[in-house]
């Protein structure tokens, strides 16, 4: 893909991750890291580095819209993240540290795990968690 | 000072976001909810709040290797801020669980993908 298609095929793919994670809470980095892998050809590293700039806005816009109905906590969470942000550069430079395939594969164990999770919890619960 | 658990939560959910380029949410809403004992709306709150920081660090330090690709990440963002609100507005209409199930099939049939092209 190239030019004008893949922008507007990235625009329709965008859509799809932000129901998902609008419903599930989940689904950003986990669908946007393998499409951005398997149909537009992005490296391990450049579909990662490129899948949380997708999720910075999103969670900025959420943010603001839970605060606007007064649901949980801003400046707590900045303060979480900022600490946070410490391990974001170690998992980020561990990442770059690794080859691709590694990468890749350390990627399909923890989508696999979080896949296993979903399944177990829409089969078990028998009440809404969320 | 902000209380060592939420910082080891916040710590444990940037690990995962830098490693594997996904939110971190996975890890620190479970934590949260279970370790920090927060309700379970307060905790995907403060989650999500707390990717802004560790997004940005990730970003950062990716951006730096030359491996973010902007204009795919900013088509991709387009679509997922209005994505979001469908999502948000179907929510109270459809069967959470049977969503789970299959969106959680689904990420199992991705990751044997991944696998078999690593």
């Amino acid at each position: 893909m190239s030019g004008p298609t893949l922008y507007v095929t990235l625009a329709a793919f965008g859509v799809l991750v932000g129901v998902a994670s609008g419903l599930l809470g989940v689904g950003g980095g986990t669908l946007a890291v393998p499409f951005l892998t398997l149909a537009v050809g992005l490296s391990q590293h450049a579909a990662e580095a490129t899948s949380l700039l997708v999720i910075l806005p999103t969670a900025i816009a959420g943010s603001l819209a839970l605060r606007r109905y007064g649901v949980g906590n801003l400046s707590v969470a900045l303060r979480i993240g900022t600490i946070g942000a410490v391990g974001s550069v170690l998992g980020a430079l561990l990442a770059l540290a690794l080859t691709g395939g590694t990468l890749r594969i350390v990627f399909a164990v923890f989508i696999g795990i979080v896949g296993l999770k979903l399944v177990r919890d829409g089969l078990v619960s028998e009440q809404r968690g969320t | 000072m902000l209380d060592p658990k939420l910082a080891a939560i916040g710590i444990g959910g940037g690990l995962l976001s830098g490693l594997l380029g996904v939110g971190g949410g996975v890890v620190m809403v479970p934590l949260l909810v279970l370790w920090a004992s927060y309700g379970q709306r307060d905790a995907h709150a403060i989650s999500l709040g707390a990717i802004i920081p560790i997004s940005i660090a990730g970003i950062a330090t990716y951006g730096i290797a030359g491996e973010v690709r902007w204009w795919d990440a900013l088509a991709l963002a387009a679509g997922s801020i209005v994505g979001a609100q469908v999502g948000a507005g179907i929510l109270t209409r459809i069967d959470e669980r049977l969503l789970k199930v299959i969106f959680g099939t689904f990420l199992i049939a991705v990751a044997a993908l991944l696998g078999a092209k690593a």
